[in-house]
């Protein structure tokens, strides 16, 4: 018996009027790269369109001239119901994006928790819902310490994921929640152990192929029965339709450049985790 | 080896962070003993585990532990020591850390600075830089302490570490109560040789502690042969030891009676005053000796050795023999002058001085306590040098023993 998500219906996102390749600090950003403004324009707006036929709101946070990256709100925090636990970034290129966050959250009613200083966690970027606990990957861009910390502050069930391939550097790269018993998961981001917790966890995954992750299939929006993807492989399309799904596929080509895609653009604001 | 204590919480069971941490330890070709485990009753209850971590050496531990780290299982801050000036001569601040002879390390701006010589019953001082402990820490008697010297007070900061005793290198095994009669002693003679032979061959030193009885039982001989023949680095012992030694030598008769017949002597009651008195007449042993007054014995081949003696005086003695420390507290700081090195130390058939010497020794010194009563040994024990082993037995059959074990070629 499958439920879908109780969550996925209300997003924020912020729109890239100074989105750019400004800094390195993911293996997919290359500084000599270009971001043509015009182009990412129009990929976000069509993204904002795509998810709002499928049923959901967007909600907008204003853009910062300083900080290009607030575009991928995926990354702000963690939202758990009225509770809002703002990112501590491992990057200075992205630490000034905090202060921001909480203002937004603060404003929209949120209370707001915070890690303590010195401990990294880079948002839903690197925590999702999955059934009743929360998935939380560490390595690269959150610490394993912050885990502990999350469950103190949000009262979740936290499942520990070390990510371990540096092109997978945040869990929404490798992990897509579709329903109460399946996701798209790219397990070669994760070590052994990390599978075999998320073995445990999801009874039915879209195992994703390494040239399929690396298209970044796995960091994709569901919104009820639609999945808003950046892209899809005719085998991944196949099995999500044969699973009853509608896909919706997004170009986001210019936010590629800078390592996110789809589900990076979006934070859900209707999660409440341990439900 | 070294050792840190880390700690882990989380959802450290159902998200395999701890069997992976575990996993890592023992990778790393490190171990690990869990000191406390707390497990969360529901899979949202969280978990928290300590362990402690051991290597080889303080290198691997420190990049074991960097990498521990990044699976969030952190080392358990511990608060450096606190260190208190000595503000008066010969006495310790309030409060003061008492010390035991087990190997013990203090923390010191942010490092475990290990005590060189653990010795028991006395107070820590620190001398170098308090914030980069790269200092030397000392266990330093109360007399000893002066103004200004910098103590470890409380215990906070401070870990002690029980010995290891390694299956197979150690004379222990084949002990299973420390104090018996009902042992062979042939056996026990020959592994305490072998222990003899292995600590000389690692370059230690061989201490022995003699009362009386080593002359009485006529074991003043074989005594004598292993000093002669390098078997005996230091002797330690009192008045009466080398009062007896002496007199046997000059008048064949130890406490006036024959060593050879066993009969008491003709006047022989006095006969070790007058020895005393000759050597008091020379102004020392080694002069009686270099004289030729003396020609035998164990004191005659510690002198012509250079074998380095402490003779420890007490409130009876007679004499008392001019070598004698009359001062309690200046006899055992000239013990504890020749305490470092020593390997393994023989307590032959002495009471006072094996607990004085027992009280000097780090607890990694192998300790054999010979005599034909088993409360010596226990006493020893029950005085904190549990590392003594009681071999209960006359002292001079076991020394003859260890003459032909050691002496005697095979």
């Amino acid at each position: 018996m499958t439920d879908p998500l109780g969550w996925g219906r209300r997003y924020l996102m912020c729109p890239p009027s100074y989105f750019r390749v400004a800094y390195q600090i993911n293996p997919w950003m290359v500084e000599e790269v270009v971001a043509d403004a015009g182009r990412a324009r129009e990929q976000w707006d069509n993204l904002v369109a795509t998810l709002r036929a499928a049923g959901a709101t967007v909600e907008v946070q204003p853009p910062e001239e300083d900080w290009p990256d607030l575009v991928f709100t995926a990354n702000a925090g963690i939202v758990n119901g009225n509770q809002f636990v703002p990112a501590r970034f491992r990057h200075p290129e992205r630490q000034g994006e905090t202060a921001h966050d909480v203002a937004w959250f603060a404003d929209a009613g949120f209370g707001v928790s915070e890690l303590p200083i010195g401990v990294c966690q880079e948002g839903a970027g690197d925590a999702l819902p999955v059934g009743n606990a929360l998935v939380a990957a560490y390595r690269f861009r959150s610490d394993a310490a912050s885990h502990a910390y999350l469950s103190h502050l949000t009262g979740a069930a936290v499942r520990s994921i070390e990510l371990v391939d540096e092109r997978f550097y945040h869990l929404d790269l490798t992990l897509c929640p579709l329903d109460s018993r399946r996701a798209i998961i790219a397990p070669l981001g994760w070590d052994r152990y990390g599978c075999a917790v998320m073995k445990a966890l999801i009874p039915e995954p879209l195992v994703l192929e390494p040239d399929e992750a690396m298209r970044f299939c796995a960091n994709s929006v569901v919104v009820g029965s639609t999945v808003v993807m950046p892209a899809c492989p005719p085998r991944v399309g196949r099995q999500l339709e044969a699973w009853g799904f509608d896909v919706a596929v997004c170009d986001v080509s210019e936010f590629l450049k800078a390592g996110g895609g789809c589900r990076c653009l979006t934070l859900a604001l209707d999660v409440t985790l341990g439900s | 080896m070294a050792s840190e204590v880390v700690e882990i919480e989380g959802h450290i069971i159902d998200s395999l962070i701890l069997a992976k941490v575990m996993d890592l330890i023992l990778a790393a070709g490190a171990d690990y003993r869990v000191l406390e485990v707390e497990i969360g009753k529901t899979n949202v209850d969280m978990s928290r585990a300590r362990l402690e971590v051991s290597t080889p050496d303080a290198d691997a531990l420190q990049s074991l532990l960097d990498e521990l780290q990044v699976h969030g299982a952190n080392r358990v801050v511990t608060a450096d020591a606190e260190l208190v000036a000595a503000d008066t001569d010969g006495v310790l601040p309030v409060g003061f850390y008492s010390t035991t002879n087990l190997p013990t390390s203090v923390r010191i701006g942010g490092r475990w600075v290990e005590v060189r010589q653990p010795e028991m019953d006395c107070g820590l001082v620190y001398e170098g830089l308090i914030y980069d402990g790269e200092g030397r820490l000392t266990s330093v008697p109360m007399h000893r302490i002066r103004i200004g010297d910098l103590v470890v007070v409380g215990t906070e900061g401070v870990k002690v570490s029980p010995p290891s005793r390694p299956r197979g290198a150690h004379p222990f095994e084949f002990m299973n109560s420390d104090v018996s009669s009902e042992k062979p002693k042939a056996l026990l003679v020959r592994r305490v040789a072998e222990r003899i032979r292995r600590a000389k061959a690692s370059g230690a030193k061989v201490l022995a502690v003699c009362g009386p009885a080593v002359i009485h039982t006529g074991a003043g001989p074989s005594v004598a042969a292993l000093v002669r023949e390098g078997w005996v680095d230091v002797l330690f012992a009192g008045n009466g030891f080398a009062t007896h030694d002496l007199e046997s030598n000059v008048m064949g008769t130890s406490l006036g009676v024959s060593v050879h017949e066993g009969t008491a002597a003709e006047g022989g009651h006095s006969n070790h005053l007058r020895v005393i008195n000759e050597i008091r007449r020379y102004g020392s042993i080694g002069a009686a000796v270099d004289a030729g007054y003396i020609d035998g014995g164990v004191m005659y081949e510690c002198v012509r050795r250079g074998v380095p003696f402490v003779l420890g005086g007490s409130v009876r003695d007679d004499g008392p023999l001019p070598d004698v420390y009359t001062d309690v507290v200046e006899a055992a700081d000239a013990m504890r002058y020749l305490v470092p090195g020593v390997g393994v130390a023989l307590m032959l058939a002495s009471t006072l001085h094996a607990i004085a010497t027992g009280n000097l020794l780090p607890a990694g010194v192998e300790t054999f306590c010979v005599d034909i009563n088993p409360a010596v040994a226990t006493k020893l024990a029950d005085r904190g040098s549990h590392q003594a082993l009681g071999i209960v037995t006359d002292v001079g059959l076991f020394t003859s023993g260890l003459v032909e074990q050691l002496i005697t070629p095979t």
